[in-house]
């Protein structure tokens, strides 16, 4: 664990450095820029319920794609796979009308089946007939793109309305904000220790992590890796639905709109590309992007840096933390080595150099 | 008759990128480097080719600068892949969403918009009128009138398969993507062809992006590339990376996205016509691994 | 005194982070000698050539070459300079020609780098007629033989026009007759003036065919002698530092009821290929049956066949007196351990801790490692039951949560072995158990298998080492194309009858079938 830690840590400070960097090179001042960042994500009860609140897609669209990728499933289908899960919980919540007791659960039921069987379409043409699942989810994304769109501009278009959008749901599905906390966030930390316990300590879990380094080895050693795989994806869709199920339910909006998915799905898929695949960081990771993207409005207010800035410092980020974890092994182990060579040499001076005298 | 050869027409200018971006895959396919990374090298080109025109106000310089966008964005990509061993799938994923995220945040640095940008003063690429060709009836206005880059990139397909089944560095690049160990043994370094494809990759998508940004349309939109990236990827591995199977699909492909075209105004409602050329690369895909599965005789026969 | 041809000045390599591969070692090579350099797995052999061919740069030291201070830092400039290596692996890229392998790195180019043919063609024709090495250049890699494919690596670098070969552990995936062959090559080419490099870890081998031995153990070279009446056991005693039992002491088998049956296995591939025909035999309690054979003949789909990886298109599987011919692998692992073939590949997940490679099959047989919740797996279970395994198989370990990669291969194995152990069956299906291991974790690893034999367990044993099937079997099926071709008793037999069989050269079934036409 303490080996993870270090490389992400200087892999973030260089990333923050290099922001620092483009921030000055384009003539804006770059630590009142900074100060902002965090003053508007972290410092004010607002601030830090309104991070909270943008943290929770991301800590589910981040398990997502960590599940899937560190089960050797290449599910990059998280964009559709949210926006069917938000489009089931909005018609689930204009067409049904139950007190909020039945309500909330069974629309976070329906976010994660729908979800599920968004990538369920993926794993099944995978299973079945030996199709990429990584090709086919990506292709599923524009697909549910176009088709809630549809949806949003035809069908179900609120009609009072100019732009694409739906009417609300009923009250009942709407979950609960106590003076400014978004009780949603609530839902995602359940989720995130449902599935950690899952992953690290279940036996299924223990069979997706062994698919995942080393599908050859599970197989061989008895794990039914096509079961495996199709509940890894399950999962992994699932979850994705919820986050995109929570995107209604919770907020104030309670409706489906336009570019509701915005880039959390994709996101995702970087949270778990930097945490490793690794639970506890994947939920890390997912408050510091999201410290990010809340603070990054602040920063256009204050500095007047455009907020899409924070866009840049998380791929940034991504990079050089994927970088250093890589190079600083290799360094580690190269000054190891040459370490042991000043130690032999040093050795050889006090000893001499008698030591081949040969037996034969 | 005036709608079929519309349709045609239509299609070979919507196969274009798809085209050039493969045919930039197609090295780093048989230099077994997985690169999903062709979307976002796309999209930078797209965004720097429009830049490149619009402060020049020269199509040329825009076109150079859209490939000169491409390529950087393969040297971070091969600097990361090849001299820090970083996997590649994470760093094409996280290239991806650095040119998606750099790409927006600059057309609001550049020109103060946010989602698009249009303007008189971006110079698009011109259109040939081939002399004769273009007086035959029907034949002509589908042969004719393209931007340049549409006949180079069915040229530049003979030159690939040229030069990755002809030339010495194409013996060397498939010969990398089988055994790279056995490549370096023999003395020549299997990093360096690798970043070598990886570059190739970058300058076509890079060119496939100034395509879109100036020959398809003139102007550039966010996330303007809208997947042609990973459909180029999906077409490379239908082919298995040969040029005149990219060619040929490609133009499948543009067929499809251009039935989907003429079917607008109809009854169909128009997001279902836009769906069509991604469920037409899962169809694709479905058949390729149903032949994949049923025939995999003759040649490919792994012995073990 | 006169420069020597190679001349080696305490070379040392040090692989990071803290592997010492090569200790101050001292080596010279005379022009025109045929020099082998023995020593078991590890001792520093293979990285000792990697360096003096620009594979590896040295973490200190010198070498000469020709009177001249050589310094190659890729093996290119090696074989500039006319020195050529044949890795213990082979570099050939399957699906090109030879021709295509041979002219690879080095090919003739026209214009634009557009390949041209026309000269080069005939001279590979020709290097394959002077030399005689009776090969077809137009064939693909995949579809020739191991042995053709060592052929293709020494015409690679006789078309470089080397004057050094250097030949690592090259008889390691050779039939005895094939060996034989390249030794009587390797002699031709000695004999044209070649100055040839042999490396190898088999006492037999390199006493028959080298003008100098140089013994090295754990890095260091031990001596360097003439080969003239050398005595063998002598050898060993400076290649291993103590003495070596030649042969595993083990008492006679006492065989009891059949503890795993194959009957009528046959496997078509996914190609049309036929894998598998007719194969039949089985395995008692208490015995150690070895199953002989060229690699590709039909073994690796037997396994698969065995452990449910694959499944038969006709005959049955008996493990224990059940038929698990219809069940998947977990279930058939209640009955049966094996030990896989390639610990990286399909034994272990290199990036998983040792805890988690452990308990791999574990976790859904034995419930000691269970949580009281049954789905769940308990952690501190998991550990206890790790530690024991390290204990029990001497596993030497830093920590449990360390990745299985921090370990040395033996110890690697060694966990393997014990996971597979622990598992408590009658039936061990062992394929290749040593391969690539030093001394000391091959006798571990044959001692363990003889106790289980001992105690009442039928093992099935593939082995591409004759010496181990010699060592260990109580009977050694052989397999050639796909069929179980001869079974014979290995003091009743020889090496080079079992290479007949393997080769095909003989088959005791049509030896028999004939003598039953004949009876007719």
């Amino acid at each position: 664990m303490k080996k993870q830690v270090l490389p992400a840590l200087i892999g973030i400070v260089v990333a923050l450095l290099a922001g620092l960097l483009i921030l000055w090179a384009q003539g804006y001042p770059p630590l009142e820029s900074y100060a902002a960042l965090f003053s508007y994500s972290l410092f004010s009860k607002f601030a830090f319920f309104s991070t909270l609140d943008k943290a929770t897609p991301l800590i589910l669209t981040g398990l997502s794609a960590a599940v899937g990728f560190g089960s050797n499933c290449v599910n990059l289908g998280q964009p559709g796979q949210f926006l069917i899960g938000a489009m089931a919980v909005t018609a689930f919540g204009i067409a049904v009308d139950l007190p909020a007791g039945l309500m909330i659960p069974l629309s976070i039921l329906v976010a994660l089946v729908a979800g599920a069987c968004w990538s369920g379409i993926a794993a099944g043409l995978r299973r079945r007939f030996k199709m990429d699942e990584f090709i086919t989810t990506l292709m599923l994304n524009f697909i549910a793109d176009y088709f809630t769109l549809y949806l949003i501009s035809g069908p179900m278009l609120d009609k009072r309305m100019y732009s694409p959008l739906t009417p609300m749901t009923n009250p009942g599905a709407w979950l609960p904000i106590w003076n400014g906390f978004g009780s949603a966030f609530l839902v995602a930390v359940a989720a995130f220790a449902v599935v950690s316990v899952l992953w690290n300590r279940s036996k299924i879990g223990y069979e997706w992590r062994a698919m995942g380094q080393n599908p050859i080895f599970s197989r061989t050693g008895g794990c039914r890796n096509d079961a495996a795989y199709v509940w890894a994806m399950l999962l992994s869709g699932a979850l994705a639905g919820l986050a995109g199920g929570l995107m209604i339910m919770g907020g104030m909006q309670h409706r489906f709109v336009k570019g509701i998915g915005a880039n959390y799905a994709w996101d995702g898929v970087m949270i778990a590309i930097v945490a490793n695949n690794n639970m506890i960081a994947t939920g890390l990771y997912a408050l510091f992007f999201s410290v990010i993207q809340t603070g990054s409005m602040g920063m256009e207010l204050e500095t007047s840096v455009p907020s899409e800035f924070s866009l840049v410092l998380q791929a940034i980020v991504v990079l050089f933390v994927v970088a250093s974890r890589e190079s600083t092994r290799v360094l580690i182990n190269n000054i190891t080595a040459e370490l042991r060579m000043r130690r032999a040499r040093g050795r050889d001076k006090g000893m001499g150099d008698g030591r081949h005298a040969s037996n034969g | 008759m005036h709608l079929m050869v519309e349709m045609i027409r239509s299609s070979i200018l919507s196969a274009t990128p798809v085209l050039l971006a493969g045919l930039g895959g197609a090295y780093t396919f048989h230099a077994n480097v997985f690169n999903i990374a062709m979307e976002g090298m796309m999209l930078i080109g797209a965004f720097t080719a429009v830049a490149g025109s619009y402060f020049s106000g020269s199509w040329i310089m825009g076109v150079l600068s859209g490939i000169a966008g491409g390529l950087v964005a393969a040297l971070i990509f091969a600097i990361f892949v090849v001299s820090l061993k970083t996997d590649e799938f994470v760093t094409g994923t996280a290239l991806n969403m650095l040119a998606l995220g750099g790409t927006t945040y600059s057309l609001r640095q550049l020109f103060h918009v946010k989602g698009a940008f249009m303007s008189h003063a971006i110079q698009s690429m011109p259109r040939w009128n081939i002399p004769l060709i273009s007086r035959i009836p029907h034949l002509g206005p589908i042969l004719s009138g393209h931007p340049f880059i549409v006949y180079a990139s069915i040229l530049l397909a003979f030159v690939v398969e040229w030069h990755i089944f002809g030339t010495r560095y194409g013996l060397r690049l498939r010969a990398v993507g089988e055994d790279a160990r056995a490549v370096d043994s023999v003395g020549v370094s299997s990093d360096r062809i690798k970043a070598q494809a990886i570059i190739a990759s970058g300058v076509l998508c890079g060119l496939a992006g100034a395509y879109l940004s100036l020959g398809y349309v003139t102007l550039f939109s966010e996330n303007m590339s809208n997947g042609r990236g990973w459909i180029a990827l999906a077409v490379i591995i239908l082919t298995r990376g040969r040029p005149m199977g990219l060619l040929l699909m490609s133009l499948v492909f543009g067929l499809f996205d251009g039935l989907g075209l003429s079917l607008q105004g109809t009854i169909i409602p128009p997001q279902f016509t836009q769906m069509v050329p991604y469920i037409a690369t899962i169809v694709a895909l479905y058949f390729y691994s149903r032949e994949k599965r049923s025939a995999r005789g003759g040649k490919e026969t792994p012995t073990t | 005194m006169q420069d020597q041809f190679i001349k080696m000045d305490s070379i040392t390599k040090i692989y990071p982070p803290d592997t010492l591969a090569l200790d101050k070692v001292d080596l010279e090579i005379q022009e025109g000698e045929i020099h082998s350099i023995i020593g078991e797995n590890g001792a520093g052999k293979s990285t000792l050539m990697k360096v003096f061919y620009g594979m590896a740069p040295p973490s200190g030291g010198e070498i000469h070459f020709r009177g001249r201070k050589a310094k190659f830092a890729t093996p290119r400039e090696a074989v500039a300079s006319g020195i050529g290596m044949v890795h213990q692996e082979f570099m050939l890229i399957p699906s090109y020609t030879v021709y295509e392998n041979v002219i690879l790195g080095a090919e003739p180019a026209g214009r634009f780098g557009t390949l041209r043919h026309a000269d080069t063609k005939p001279k590979v024709e020709e290097l394959v007629d002077t030399y005689g090495l009776n090969i077809d250049i137009n064939s693909r890699i995949g579809d020739i033989s191991v042995g053709a494919q060592q052929k293709v690596e020494i015409l690679k670098l006789l078309y470089r026009d080397v004057d050094v070969l250097i030949m690592d552990e090259p008889t390691a995936a050779l039939t005895p007759q094939e060996a034989g062959e390249l030794f009587a090559r390797l002699r031709g080419l000695n004999k044209v003036g070649k100055t040839i490099i042999f490396i190898s870890h088999k006492l037999d081998e390199v006493l028959e065919l080298s003008d100098r031995i140089t013994v090295m153990r754990k890095g260091r070279r031990v001596v360097t002698v003439d080969n003239r009446g050398l005595d063998k056991a002598e050898l060993a005693r400076a290649m291993v530092g103590r003495d070596v039992v030649f042969s595993i002491e083990k008492a006679p088998a006492s065989l009891g009821e059949i503890v795993f049956e194959a009957r009528g296995l046959r496997y078509v591939d996914e190609n049309g290929v036929i894998r598998l025909e007719g194969v039949s035999f089985d395995v008692r309690r208490g015995e150690i049956v070895g199953i002989a054979g060229v690699e590709g003949n039909g073994q690796y789909e037997l396994v698969q066949l065995v452990t449910g990886l694959l499944s038969a298109q006709s005959g049955r599987v008996f493990i224990g007196g059940h038929d698990v011919t219809g069940e998947d692998v977990m279930a058939r692992r209640k009955l049966m351990c094996y030990v896989p073939q390639d610990r990286k590949v399909s034994g272990s997940a290199q990036n998983m801790s040792l805890v988690d490679n452990a308990i791999m099959t574990h976790h859904r047989l034995n419930p000691e490692i269970e949580d009281r919740c049954e789905a769940l797996l308990s952690s501190g279970r998991c550990r206890a039951f790790t530690s024991r395994l390290v204990e029990d198989f001497g596993v030497l370990v830093p920590e449990l949560d360390a990745p299985i990669s921090s370990l040395s291969g033996g110890n690697q194995q060694k966990v393997v072995v014990g996971r597979e152990f622990m598992l408590d069956t009658d039936f061990i299906l062992l394929d290749q158990p040593t391969r690539g291991l030093d001394v000391g974790s091959i006798e571990y690893v044959q001692e363990e298998v003889v106790r289980r034999r001992d105690a009442g367990a039928g093992c099935l044993l593939i082995s591409a080492d004759l010496d181990e099937l010699f060592s260990l079997s109580d009977r050694i099926l052989v397999m050639s194309r796909g069929r179980v071709v001869a079974e014979l008793r290995p003091e009743a037999t020889t090496r080079e009858e079992i290479g007949e069989y393997m080769l095909g050269a003989k088959d005791a079934q049509e030896d028999w079938r004939a003598r039953e036409e004949v009876g007719k």
